[in-house]
């Protein structure tokens, strides 16, 4: 007669389910036991923290500038220094960093990153005025962070109220007061919204899709700076141990309440006021990654495309010039928004990066193409977070002993991964080490 | 019979869904005549969150209120009347589904005791928090 | 004496390669060394022209070391020693049997000289048989994967040529009266009956027509360029195949001028078939180097067509596109090389995105652009000055031949930009592009070539600076298009001419 423990043992290992038929089917099992689409290898690890390290100095610009734009800028209509922040929002603190945060992520200050203001002093050439490292182009690069805005925009219903509310009466008044407060000392521009009422309204929205990608980054780089931190004391053993910090991160701040608040001659008007209760998750991120993930847009100068042929999809859902189908290679231009992100990120490698750059492919020459890999290997990596997050919210733990959940999970991962059936899906390459 | 508010603070494993009630100011309402279908999660559901969520939430009282709205449904349903629908509108407005009869389940949650009946509606005890979605 | 120099010294080098220890880097330093010095000889010769040189060496054969440079020999002289070099420069430094190889290259490079320095018709002959061999062996021993083939087609037709070649000279100079001479004034200066003029140059045109090559006597040409060695095909195309063009004016318009010009409207259907045929074929490959091959065929119909026209400005254009063509397709050929050494491959399908300026080859794109443009005869590049000047000078002779020519010229724009549109840009494989991008050693055949195409372009009188004296005597046809005999064995001395 074998002992209770052995019995119980080999019903802990004997599998509930049978095993996934699905072209991914080595995936879903990782994703089921709790792992991430990304293969967990120390190399894998230390590249995607490390990427993200990069991303998350320029990202603190963007937030802060995108909120800059949201709240300060507003609606000027020549805003030729709108990425001219002001020192008070360099110096706005993050509401997760710093030691008088309340849910406190990473463990450095409140203010702009000090490799960020580094960077900003002298950009890739040397100490000039603001004025010429902008016209050089020498700067972060900002419109990334405006172009991954009009994706939200433009792809509009992804899921959450904010698109919806900002069509409702509540939102047209708000605006309303909100424009006649910012021009009620000109009156050629409130003639012209007497005129045509929905342009400067549409602005309002892009704005309140603005101050929405903000308070979204706002989160994601503190969680990035302690990412990294925790990996430089070798706090995480796997990609799978990076996985679940970003999962804890996201149910963390889940609740953030997503607002827009505008300063005009000093008062604050609130255009989204937080008693509407849109929530950080299903308002921000849950939108943020399908429109900027998924879907984004052709790059207008990389390629043509036949709309009449059918090269373009005709339904926005169908959409795949996300990161987690790019093809890498930008083909010798420059300009495009992925290009600057990883023209920003190339500033802020840190030196265990550079070293693994210099000993491939070719080395320094073409560590922008070999960063921008990376970049999306830390991306599917971020996805895999979002879908575990969201099986923990909406389904069943990964060790529920009811066989029927687990297969409810198993019909999520397996419509998840459907996603990346098609060819320009990058989910094939990035399970190998060669994909450089 | 005791309002719904009451059977949950008798019952001593609904402290945190008190104590976020208060925060999200829907006493008043839950309070009121109703009547309310509750889905009430019990501690270890609110324990069993990643940490910070409940804090961030508690601290945003807007927020706070829709999850918990997400937990009620208009009128007073058993477990019978519940089962006979795919899903129900919540007061949030996102559907809730039910997903099994038996064992009943709501949405990802089990309901570990149906039916418990109170002045201004009935309450059904579940183990995990559901969200929308 | 100086004369000699231009011949000594790839003679001296190709007895002395095989001394040196094999395969060392010394071998491929030597050959360019010895490249370089009959550059500079050519270039000292330039400036400062030499009497004729007359040595005897077997008078009972007529075979005497007539050696002498005019303004359409010293080009080519420059050309052939230039082209060597780069050639050199521009094989692969693991080049296996390295000795061998540039022995051969450097033997090719001795007899193209001697041929052109030759002033006895039977010594132009030896040259001329001298090429044979060492570019068989190239081709064969040191070719691609079909280069058996190659070779074999190459020697026959090739050897054919020299046959043919040997009988026509030993015609003439038993012709002469008063005895056999070989001498190229005594040969400029005879008159042939019209019968065995007639024979004389069906059979040069048979021999030169393989060489340079022409339709339908091009059978071995897009095989062996394809097939032979980057070097090799730099050489073969850029130099070997001037001796025919050169064969043509010296043997065809200056020695048998009737028989040429009652002639020459064929000629010159032969020159504007031979352009579009390779015009249209290059059109259609899809190996580029190939494509280069054809291209290449189609600028050598040009040739024929100018020689044929036979009027001042067609003959000078002749010369001038002899150069201009013979950098081009120097040129083309060792970019050609470059890409396939990096990428593995020549097929234009298997190829895209090469101009990424982070993996691709963007140098090299870059200059083989410079190439195709040149090819095309974009003007501000040589290949304008060569093909403005031979389809000027011929228009006035034969319009409809000259016109199929420009709109084979037109064509060359066609393939190179499907060339260039396919190849460099468009979508770099990532899972393939795993080549490391060009160095500067690797790219300095290729530099040099480009910038004399561009020098050439913008200041013309380089390129035909050369041949305007030497050539106008030659001339067939004047303005006024009748036929006049040319001022009878011409040959003033180097020093009048380069004046």
């Amino acid at each position: 007669m074998t002992p209770p423990t052995a019995l119980a043992a080999e019903a802990a290992t004997k599998p509930l389910i049978p095993p996934s038929t699905h072209r991914y089917a080595d995936i879903i099992h990782r994703l089921e036991a709790g792992g991430s689409m990304l293969p967990d290898t120390p190399e894998n690890l230390m590249q995607i923290i490390g990427i993200y390290k990069a991303y998350a100095v320029p990202m603190d610009f963007y937030w802060r500038d995108l909120l800059y734009i949201a709240e300060q800028v507003f609606l000027n209509p020549l805003p030729a220094f709108k990425y001219f922040i002001s020192q008070e929002y360099l110096d706005r603190p993050c509401s997760y960093s710093g030691d008088d945060s309340k849910l406190r992520i990473w463990r450095g200050g409140e203010k702009a990153h000090p490799e960020l203001l580094q960077f900003m002093e002298r950009g890739e050439t040397v100490r000039m005025p603001k004025l010429l490292h902008h016209l050089w182009h020498d700067r972060v690069n900002m419109e990334f962070a405006e172009a991954c805005m009009q994706a939200m925009i433009w792809h509009q219903g992804m899921g959450g109220r904010f698109n919806d509310y900002l069509e409702s009466a509540a939102y047209r008044s708000n605006a309303d007061r909100a424009i006649k407060a910012y021009f009620k000392r000109n009156p050629l521009m409130l003639g012209l919204y007497k005129l045509f009422p929905e342009m400067f309204l549409e602005q309002v929205r892009q704005l309140s899709y603005t101050a929405n990608l903000g308070l979204f980054w706002e989160v994601m780089a503190p969680v990035f700076f302690e990412m990294s931190d925790i990996y430089d004391e070798g706090g995480f053993k796997g990609v799978p141990d990076a996985m679940n910090f970003l999962v804890n991160g996201i149910f963390a701040v889940a609740g953030r309440p997503i607002y827009h608040h505008v300063f005009i001659d000093g008062e604050c008007l609130e255009i989204i006021p937080k008693s509407e209760g849109f929530t950080w998750l299903y308002e921000a991120a849950l939108p943020y990654v399908e429109a900027v993930f998924y879907r984004t847009a052709p790059f207008r100068g990389t390629k043509s495309y036949n709309a009449q042929a059918g090269q373009v999809p005709a339904d926005q859902a169908e959409f795949h010039y996300g990161i987690l189908y790019a093809d890498v290679f930008p083909v010798g231009s420059a300009g495009i928004p992925p290009t600057l992100l990883m023209q920003d990120m190339l500033h802020f490698l840190p030196p265990y990066l550079e070293d693994l750059y210099r000993q491939h492919k070719r080395g320094e020459d073409d560590q922008l193409v070999q960063l921008g890999v990376t970049f999306q290997r830390s991306m599917y990596n971020v996805t895999s977070a979002v879908i575990q997050a969201l099986r923990c919210a909406l389904l069943y733990p990964l060790d529920d002993p009811d066989p029927e959940h687990l297969l409810a999970n198993r019909r999520f991962f397996e419509s998840q991964l459907d996603r990346f059936l098609r060819p320009e899906a990058r989910l094939p390459q990035i399970q190998t080490q060669d994909y450089r | 019979m005791a309002t719904i508010l009451e059977t949950a603070a008798g019952a001593g494993c609904f402290n945190t869904l008190l104590a976020a009630v208060d925060a999200a100011g829907l006493r008043g309402a839950l309070e009121g005549p109703g009547p309310f279908t509750v889905f009430a999660p019990v501690d270890d559901a609110f324990a069993a969150l990643p940490p910070g969520t409940v804090e961030t939430l508690v601290d945003n009282p807007p927020q706070l209120a829709r999850i918990l709205k997400f937990h009620v449904l208009a009128g007073a349903h058993d477990q019978a009347a519940l089962v006979a629908r795919q899903e129900w509108a919540s007061l949030e407005g996102a559907p809730v589904p039910i997903r099994r009869a038996d064992p009943f389940e709501v949405k990802n949650a089990t309901v570990v005791s149906a039916d418990v009946a109170c002045d201004n509606g009935v309450v059904h005890v579940i183990n995990r928090v559901i969200l929308p979605g | 004496m100086i004369l000699l120099l231009p011949l000594l010294i790839p003679l001296v080098a190709v007895l002395a390669l095989p001394l040196l220890p094999g395969d060392s880097v010394l071998t491929r330093q030597s050959a360019a060394a010895a490249g370089l010095l009959q550059l500079l000889s050519g270039l000292w010769l330039w400036r400062h022209p030499p009497a004729d040189l007359t040595i005897p060496w077997l008078p009972k054969l007529g075979l005497n070391l007539d050696l002498g440079l005019d303004g359409i020999t010293l080009p080519l002289v420059l050309i052939t020693a230039l082209i060597t070099t780069m050639a050199v420069l521009a094989a692969s430094s693991e080049q296996g049997r390295s000795r061998l190889f540039y022995a051969l290259l450097l033997s090719t490079n001795l007899g193209l000289t001697g041929a052109f320095l030759a002033r006895n018709a039977l010594l132009f002959v030896l040259a001329y048989e001298l090429i044979l061999i060492p570019t068989t062996l190239l081709v064969a021993t040191f070719g691609r994967s079909q280069r058996s083939s190659a070779a074999i087609r190459f020697l026959l037709f090739n050897a054919l040529s020299g046959f043919v070649l040997l009988g026509v000279v030993l015609a003439m100079g038993w012709l002469h009266p008063g005895g056999v001479s070989f001498a190229y004034s005594d040969l400029a200066a005879d008159q042939y009956t019209p019968v065995a003029e007639r024979w004389l140059l069906a059979g040069l045109l048979l021999a030169f027509g393989l060489k340079l090559p022409l339709v339908p006597l091009h059978g071995w040409q897009p095989i062996t360029y394809s097939q032979a060695p980057t070097p090799v095909a730099m050489l073969l195309s850029g130099a070997v195949s001037k001796l025919g063009v050169y064969g043509l004016l010296r043997f065809g318009v200056q020695f048998l001028p009737d028989t040429w010009a009652a002639w020459s409207p064929w000629i010159a259907a032969i020159g504007a078939i031979t352009t579009i045929y390779g015009a249209l074929n290059a059109v259609a490959q899809l190996d580029i180097r190939r494509l280069v091959a054809y291209s290449s065929l189609a600028h050598m119909g040009l040739l024929a067509l100018a020689l044929a026209a036979a009027t001042p400005l067609s003959l000078q254009g002749a010369v001038v596109q002899m150069l201009a063509h013979g950098l081009i397709t120097a040129l083309l050929f060792c970019l050609v090389g470059t890409i396939e050494r990096h990428t593995g491959s020549v097929m234009i399908p298997e190829m895209s995105g090469l101009m990424n300026p982070y993996r691709g080859l963007p140098f090299t794109m870059g200059l083989m652009l410079l190439g195709l443009m040149a090819a095309a005869g974009v003007p501000g590049l040589a290949g304008f000055v060569g093909e403005l000047l031979v389809f000027e000078g011929s228009w006035v002779a034969f319009p409809w031949p000259t016109l199929v020519c420009m709109l084979a010229s037109g064509l060359t724009a066609v393939y190179a930009v499907r060339l260039f549109n396919r190849v460099g840009f468009g979508r770099l494989d990532n899972e393939r592009a795993d080549w490391l991008n060009t160095t500067w050693p690797e790219r300095f055949p290729a530099v040099v070539l480009a910038a004399l195409l561009v020098v050439a372009g913008i200041w013309p009188a380089t390129i035909t600076g050369f041949s305007e004296a030497s050539v106008t005597p030659l001339a067939l046809r004047h303005t006024d298009l009748a036929y006049t005999a040319s001022a009878a064995g011409s040959q003033s001395t180097t020093a009048e001419l380069l004046a």
